[in-house]
């Protein structure tokens, strides 16, 4: 079995897509690595029976948008930080400067 | 020791209302390189419980530079009152000069906190947690019903853990209350930062956290000028009836 990326994308309540969801969607079809991706699953927070919603509950996710790697041997990694995914699964440059600004808004409680 | 993705998920479910003290004591038995992050606020509760659990625990504070005296004050407190030896986490001082240097000292008003919090918080916090195999917080529930709502007791640490570097972290307040956490403060005697006589619930940074009135939620005292933003990126999925793991 080879590895399996699922990029789980939010729609807000008022029905629109999430901006960051968007803007990470544009930055990976910019980069060429759209084709990465093996699925795209919406979490619409209008609906709670969505793939997308039940995906971030099962996983107990409370961010969007998210990305589920299932790798060879069955194991999953959840990841939430869109540059840490983009370093660590789809091995791009990401500075460790940028990836900590972008870890930075989960420590609201230190 | 390090544990299989199941064997956490079965801690988790199996704790999911248990007493923090139960949850330390798996963290305890099972990561000899184990340590607590203290953030100077309610947290304490759990530094007191770890104490009376293991009296060799390791904590440590993240010192950025610009907390408020008060939260010093307190630091030095815990420390004599449970005869701690706290390790206290400095950022590199290079990368905060040039911080300082190029764009003075609140430029966090201005480009929000990421830059600042990514010197003086993340970078120390990495360089420490490498040397882990589990840490513990004082992350609850309760704190933000827009992105906290699921977090469980334990789990495998989504933002620090490598490929060759497993990380746990136990959230043993995770489904406690805030006033939980106060009643254990009071009925234990359990020293705290005078800034909550003051209005303060959550406590950072001297510039970046303000008092809150009656009933309004804590996480507002943070970071304040740019909370909408911020907010955009929760799944609300407890507010639609999913009861998250």
């Amino acid at each position: 079995m080879a590895r399996h990326i699922t990029f789980v994308k939010k729609i807000k309540a008022d029905g629109e897509l999430c901006a960051k969801c968007q803007q990470v969607s544009q930055q990976l079809e910019t980069a060429g690595l759209l084709a990465k991706i093996d699925r795209i699953v919406i979490a619409d927070e209008r609906d709670p029976e969505t793939e997308g919603m039940r995906l971030a509950a099962q996983h107990a996710v409370t961010y969007a948008p998210f990305f589920i790697v299932r790798e060879d041997d069955g194991q999953e990694r959840i990841y939430t930080i869109y540059l840490k995914f983009l370093k660590e699964v789809l091995q791009q440059s990401v500075s460790q400067e940028a990836e900590n600004r972008a870890i930075s808004q989960d420590l609201d409680f230190l | 020791m390090s544990a299989d993705s199941g064997q956490i998920k079965a801690w988790a479910e199996s704790h999911v209302n248990a007493d923090p003290q139960a949850i330390l004591e798996i963290a305890v038995q099972n990561f000899p390189k184990l340590a607590l992050s203290f953030s100077g606020a309610e947290d304490v509760v759990l530094v007191d419980m770890l104490s009376k659990i293991d009296p060799n625990f390791s904590v440590f504070c993240l010192d950025t530079g610009r907390l408020a005296p008060q939260t010093y004050a307190f630091l030095e407190r815990v420390r004599e009152h449970y005869h701690v030896e706290l390790d206290i986490l400095f950022p590199d001082n290079a990368a905060v000069e040039q911080l300082v240097k190029t764009k003075g000292l609140f430029s966090f008003y201005q480009d929000g906190h990421q830059e600042c919090c990514a010197i003086r918080k993340v970078e120390p916090l990495r360089r420490k947690l490498q040397q882990l195999d589990a840490w513990i917080t004082g992350q609850r529930q309760d704190q933000s019903a827009n992105t906290r709502a699921a977090l469980p007791v334990v789990q495998e640490d989504g933002l620090f853990s490598t490929a060759n570097q497993r990380l746990i972290k136990f959230n043993p307040l995770s489904h406690w209350t805030s006033a939980q956490v106060w009643q254990y403060i009071r009925e234990n005697d359990v020293p705290y930062n005078e800034l909550h006589e003051q209005g303060f619930i959550s406590i950072g940074c001297e510039p970046c956290t303000r008092a809150v009135l009656p009933n309004q939620a804590e996480r507002e005292g943070r970071w304040w000028w740019e909370e909408a933003a911020h907010k955009e990126c929760g799944l609300h999925a407890s507010h639609h009836g999913i009861k998250p793991r």
